[in-house]
């Protein structure tokens, strides 16, 4: 498979990738492993005129510890963060994301966490060959005005698959957007839009360079449901993340459920994490009982695009949740 | 778009080569460096069948864009042998029946070979990880994963790994 | 007293296959790594539609294109090219379009990028048809047509068998079970795409390089496409370059390589055809799926006294070889385990959907699964034990069966021992985790479902005791080669590295039917045997002047021809061939033989011994059932097989392995998934294939029954390993919670709704 012809430029440092995409805005992608932006180019669901490679820019790949917050550089390879001693023990649910990113030979230098969480939304009717599309009318995402998802639906209704992103947002993350003369930061609840045309409230011009995580004190952990034990994205996915309160150990001052997989974007559950707050960690029936509520209001948001039946995806949010849940819960108890 | 000259390191040589910024990595090395060892069965990073080493880690090469890849180490799969001394990886796949139709022999072994390098003794299951990127349709896996665990790792036990060493002799 | 392996000093060694290096070393040239001098590379247009008239066809813009050589069109292919065993597909289509795999325009450009381009300015008007996608509705008698100048969506198939007398063994039985199963579309995936490149030389004669594993029939088909194409008398050579898997895939001609010809002939270079991934899953074959019924009983110790099954087969919008898997199901219908009243009925339909060929089995597995799904069935409800009742029925040694096949060595007992041994039977496992086992037959003996079941070998000594072997049998991965060179080192006294095996090149090697139904071993084989004896008669009859001694008092070992106990009658055999060569009127040994098996063309009736022995095996799966997601992994798996002689245990494990491998596919992950007639999975990414993590470690006992008719005793071993899979495992997660799942492939979301409906 060819991919489409573009222009390449590797800018040497970070200024110089923010300068380029303050002149081509649209007209360029930016290019760090590829493993997502590639396979898009070559079905011709993406032709940017201009590609800019981060490849020089070393300085983005780094993990450390800033008071308490952890900073992971957006260009840092999976595989560093699997081998993060710091990510493994204060952001469990990360850790055990990354894991399940692709295989082993897809996370270490070419496959990164700013390529995982900005992957885009997936379909199983627009991530197809270009030809099979041309056959056709297009859809929302591909420029029209149809969904082949959802019948009369007149929105997109692609999925987020990304694994790191129903992590990180589990784990309370921000991240840092860049653009020529200013940055921002903002909370992954917030960047994850409800649009699966354009999934990300993220601006042509900006580079995303840091993605931060506090360090709570309490535990996550992160589920997910596929096929095939690798390369495979999830069908569902949960990170879930509990703490304890400051008086007992035993009880749980905050948590923070979120799906993946599901949905346009991972969804944060309100609902279903604060009926957590003041339960006790051995409570079974309490996560059970989360689970459903999980389940009940992501179903909502669940759309048949990303392979098996709707109803087993939806039922499997419960299972996902739980299992995260017990999973957490088991760990802030040892 | 015009080619633009390149130099590349492979299997510890340079290359000049003219490419476009839209040639991916696999394409070069296949189309214009005659180093058709590395294959193309998916094009889209799910199968390994183009994977290859960039500075010592495996790499799809399919998904790497020939501009990338300059300043970076390059081993393909025609680099593992010293001429026609095989590595022992690959006489290990030889004599342990990890080959078949082949087609997925180039990639697996990249992907072996990166492994074995930070691990000389992996055992079944760190085997069956580092290769779970590359897609074989004729073996099985099984011979796959014990010519890598045997490969440079004997096992007394292993008719294969008997016919290995007893040549060796 | 049958022969042990430890006679052999070649045969039965695990000889690591002899293009392995050369592989490992990247150096093998598959179809994708040839260029040719002026080599064009084509491309092909296919429909948008699954149902279409043409209205209009511009390929103006195309022709215009700079690089550009040739653009085909329906209108371009003489009207007699056609393909398939009844030739309903031609390889353009015109005026009308039946699926999304339909061909109707095709380029040779200078580049793939400018070949691609040009497709994209081939301008058509469709005229969209209403598309008919289910086999059983496309039967119903006001269904559309797919093709209209039939009357029917049925084709014209003879499967409507009956041996004994099914309705009074029914009334008779004490229980009978009756369901209806389904099996999927599945592909062969493999990792090698396919490709081809012809081109002509100045006399019209045509060399194509072809991903092929049949040479020798598609030589005749290429033939047939000259002399549509007014080349009269002119010559084809196929030769296949090595090929990156075929498991069935490439036993018939496809619609690339008679458009490769007419694009060569046309821009008169070579051109080249190789499809990417997305191209292989969408326009080469799958397995045939079907919908199966099944109704089989026994009496009251558990002998099966009737077995009555209807098939319907979504033939897909052409006629490949899936319209004749019946011909094959009908083996394990009629003859997996001792049956004497037997009914099958099969309907093939036609559909706008991609149509089936040959995989590995051919219709074997989805007959098995049914029928051993069943088995499993009818021995709960007669209260037998899921083993005891397979031992009860076991086929044995000397058996002739209702469909006519002779059983001359059967090892399934000793199969069903063996994955005994290896898992517990007892239902005593811990909860979630069961045990399941499935047996089967299938052709060792080759399969004659064509003229000639026969395969030619030309053996070459030269002045070194070197030996050339020119057969006509294929190597695609499997180890063919080693096989040839093995049986004929053994003949010789010689090492296997000693033979050169020259295969797959029509102007070099002489005729054979294919590389299919696990034949290459028996009959390839045999074919070298054959022609290694008559080489050994001649050296013997040399080697008897010389040394004054009967010829039969002559052997060959370690390289030597030599009289046993006779110290002074020894010579190298490269001497000995020398001597022949350069003496007065000298002589170089050379032998041909040709070795069609004595197995028999199924009659009107479908009776008939179709192959010269049969293989059987047993496999047996433990499974765990994980009853919140519906997950079933895969514990443990036992392949037991009657291979008669393992010629080579190394590559015949790779057999079984790789086999077992795909039939977990088959089972748990794999299904081609279609909208309206078109594919929505064509990659690897949704298409899922087992990776190394999914996959588990297999036992293989190997059981050795010496068949006399095989080489060295030796039956096929390619197909089984994929055959009995699926029924095992469903047989597994049935003991484990106790859920029958009857549609392929069982994924957790089936396993998840049956075991709520039995919760409730």
């Amino acid at each position: 498979m060819r991919l489409p012809r573009f222009e390449y430029i590797e800018p040497i440092n970070f200024e110089g990738a923010l300068d380029l995409l303050y002149i081509h805005k649209d007209n360029a992608k930016v290019l760090a492993g590829g493993t997502d932006l590639l396979v898009r180019m070559k079905k011709g669901l993406l032709k940017p005129k201009i590609i800019i490679s981060l490849k020089a820019l070393k300085e983005l790949s780094y993990i450390k510890k800033d008071d308490s917050y952890i900073k992971i550089g957006a260009r840092t390879s999976i595989a560093d963060i699997i081998a993060s001693d710091l990510i493994k023990k204060e952001a469990c649910a990360l850790f055990e994301a990354c894991e399940k990113i692709g295989a082993v030979t897809i996370q270490h230098y070419r496959g990164t966490i700013g390529g995982n969480i900005l992957q885009d939304n997936r379909c199983i009717h627009y991530n197809q060959s270009a030809f099979h599309r041309s056959g056709r009318q297009p859809c929302h995402k591909d420029g029209g005005k149809i969904c082949y998802a959802r019948d009369a639906s007149d929105r997109c209704n692609s999925t987020c698959q990304s694994d790191g992103a129903t992590a990180l947002m589990a784990l309370g993350a921000n991240i840092t957007l860049v653009r020529k003369g200013t940055e921002r930061i903002i909370d992954l609840d917030n960047f994850y839009t409800t649009d699966g045309i354009m999934p990300f409230a993220m601006e042509s011009n900006e580079l995303l360079k840091e993605i931060v995580i506090p360090i709570q004190g309490g535990k996550s952990s992160y589920k997910r449901l596929a096929y095939r034990s690798a390369i495979d994205y999830p069908i569902v996915s949960a990170g879930v993340f509990l703490k304890s309160s400051d008086t007992s150990k035993n009880e749980i001052e905050d948590a923070r459920i979120v799906v993946g997989a599901i949905a346009r974007a991972p969804i944060f559950l309100a609902k279903a994490s604060s009926f957590l707050k003041g339960k006790k960690f051995n409570d079974i029936s309490a996560f059970k009982k989360a689970a459903d509520i999980s389940m009940d209001n992501a179903s909502t948001f669940a759309v048949h695009n990303v392979g098996s039946t709707l109803e087993y995806r939806c039922a499997m949010v419960s299972e996902m949740v739980f299992q995260a849940l017990k999973e957490a819960a088991i760990v802030t108890q040892e | 778009m015009e080619k633009i000259l390149i130099t590349l390191n492979i299997n510890d040589k340079p290359c000049e080569v003219m490419v476009y910024p839209n040639d991916t990595l696999l394409e070069v090395l296949r189309d214009e460096l005659d180093l058709t060892g590395s294959k193309e069965s998916c094009g889209e990073g799910v199968c390994g069948s183009c994977t290859i080493h960039m500075d010592d880690k495996p790499v799809r090469s399919c998904l790497t864009l020939a501009m990338e890849a300059t300043g970076t180490k390059i081993k393909t799969v025609e680099g593992l042998a010293k001429g026609d001394e095989l590595s022992s990886l690959q006489q290990s796949f030889v004599d342990h029946g990890a080959v078949q139709c082949g087609f997925c022999t180039p990639g697996m072994l990249m992907s072996a070979d990166a492994l074995l390098k930070i691990n000389s003794k992996p055992d079944e299951k760190t085997v069956r990880k580092a290769i779970a990127g590359n897609i074989c349709r004729c073996t099985g896996y099984t011979k796959i994963v014990k010519a890598v665990a045997h490969a440079g790792n004997s096992q007394d036990h292993c008719p294969d790994c008997i016919t290995f060493s007893k040549a060796k002799e | 007293m049958s022969k042990s392996n430890s006679d052999f000093s070649v045969v039965g060694k695990r000889i690591p296959k002899l293009d392995a290096a050369q592989k490992a070393m990247g150096r093998a040239e598959y179809i994708q790594d040839i260029k040719l001098p002026g080599m064009l590379y084509g491309r092909i247009l296919y429909s948008k539609y699954a149902h279409a008239n043409i209205v209009k066809i511009d390929t103006s813009k195309a022709v215009a294109l700079s690089g550009v050589h040739a653009v085909l069109t329906g209108e371009d292919v003489p009207e007699k090219m056609k393909m398939g065993f009844i030739k309903d597909n031609p390889p353009i289509k015109k005026g009308k379009v039946c699926s999304f795999r339909d061909e109707v325009a095709a380029v040779a450009a200078i580049s793939p990028e400018i070949a691609k381009k040009a497709l994209d300015l081939i301008e058509i008007e469709y005229e969209e048809q209403i598309g008919i996608f289910d086999p059983e509705k496309a039967m119903e008698k006001d269904s559309p047509l797919v093709h209209g100048h039939l009357k029917s969506n049925v084709l014209k198939m003879p499967w409507d068998i009956h041996y004994g007398d099914v309705e009074k063994a029914e009334k008779e039985s004490a229980f009978v079970v009756e369901d209806r199963f389904t099996t999927q579309w599945v592909t062969h995936c493999c990792l090698g795409t396919s490709g081809a490149i012809a081109l002509f030389d100045a006399n019209d004669n045509l060399t194509i390089h072809t991903n092929t594993q049949i040479p020798s029939l598609a030589q005749k088909d290429f033939l047939e496409s000259l002399k549509a194409m007014g080349l009269e008398n002119k010559r084809v050579r196929v030769i296949k370059p090595i090929i990156g898997g075929g498991f069935g895939s490439k036993l018939d001609t496809y619609a690339y390589e008679h458009i490769a010809i007419l694009l060569a002939h046309k821009c008169r270079k070579p051109v080249k055809i190789a499809f990417d991934r997305v191209e292989e899953f969408k326009a080469t074959s799958t397995r045939q799926p079907t919908i199966i019924y099944i109704k089989q009983g026994c009496d009251k110790n558990g002998k099966l006294t009737f077995r009555d099954m209807r098939m319907v087969l979504d033939n897909g919008a052409h006629t490949s070889w899936g319209a004749t898997t019946p011909s094959v199901m009908l083996m394990p219908i009629s003859s997996l385990y001792r049956v004497e009243n037997v009914k099958y009925v099969a309907k093939c339909v036609y559909t706008n959907n991609t149509y089936s060929q040959a995989m590995r089995g051919y219709g074997n597995p989805q007959a098995t699964f049914a029928i051993e799904s069943s088995m499993d069935m009818l021995a709960e409800k007669a209260g037998i034990d899921r083993i005891e009742i397979r031992r009860i029925n076991r086929n044995q040694s000397g058996d002739e069966t209702p469909q006519g096949l002779k059983i001359t060595t059967c090892g399934l007992e000793e199969c069903i021992d063996a994955v005994e041994k290896e898992l517990k039977f007892d239902g005593k496992n811990e909860k979630g985790v069961g045990t399941g086992i499935a047996s089967l037959i299938h052709v060792g003996g080759g399969a004659r479902i064509y003229g000639s079941d026969g395969c030619g070998a030309i053996l070459k000594m030269d002045d070194y005791g070197k030996v050339d072997v020119f057969t006509g049998g294929t190597d695609m991965g499997q180890g063919l080669d080693n096989i040839i060179a093995q049986i004929v080192a053994e003949e010789l006294g010689l090492l296997a590295e000693d033979i050169n095996v020259v295969h797959s090149d029509t102007d070099i090697c002489p005729w054979d039917v294919g590389a299919h139904a696990s034949r290459s071993t028996f009959v390839a084989g045999n074919a070298a045997l054959g022609a290694a004896k008559k080489v050994k008669q001649k050296i013997q009859k040399f080697a008897s002047k010389l040394f004054d001694v009967p010829a039969e008092k002559i052997e060959f070992k370690d390289k030597l021809v030599f009289v046993p106990g006779d110290q002074e009658k020894s010579m190298p055999l490269g001497k000995l061939l020398r001597k022949a060569h350069f003496s007065p009127g000298g002589t170089m040994l050379m032998a041909e033989y040709f070795y069609d098996p004595d197995n028999q063309n199924m009659g009107k009736e479908l009776k008939g011994n179709m192959s010269m022995t049969y293989s059987f095996g047993a496999h047996g799966a433990k499974v765990k059932v994980d009853e919140e997601t519906g997950k079933v992994e895969v514990l443990e798996y036992v392949a037991a097989h009657d291979v008669g002689r393992a010629i080579n245990p190394l590559l015949l494990e790779g057999q079984v392995y790789g086999g077992v491998v795909m039939g977990l596919g088959y089972a748990l992950t794999e299904e081609v998934t279609v909208k309206d007639g078109e594919i929505m999975n064509a990659n690897f990414r949704d298409y899922k294939l087992f990776t190394a993590k999914d996959a588990v470690k297999i036992k293989a006992p190997i059981i050795e029954t010496d068949d006399k008719d095989g080489p060295f005793g030796a039956k096929g071993i390619g197909e089984p390993g994929c055959v009995p899979t699926a029924p095992a495992i469903a047989n597994a997660i049935y003991d484990a919670v106790g859920v029958r799942i009857k549609d392929l492939p069982i994924t957790p979301e089936k396993v998840l709704v049956a075991l709520k409906k039995k919760n409730d």
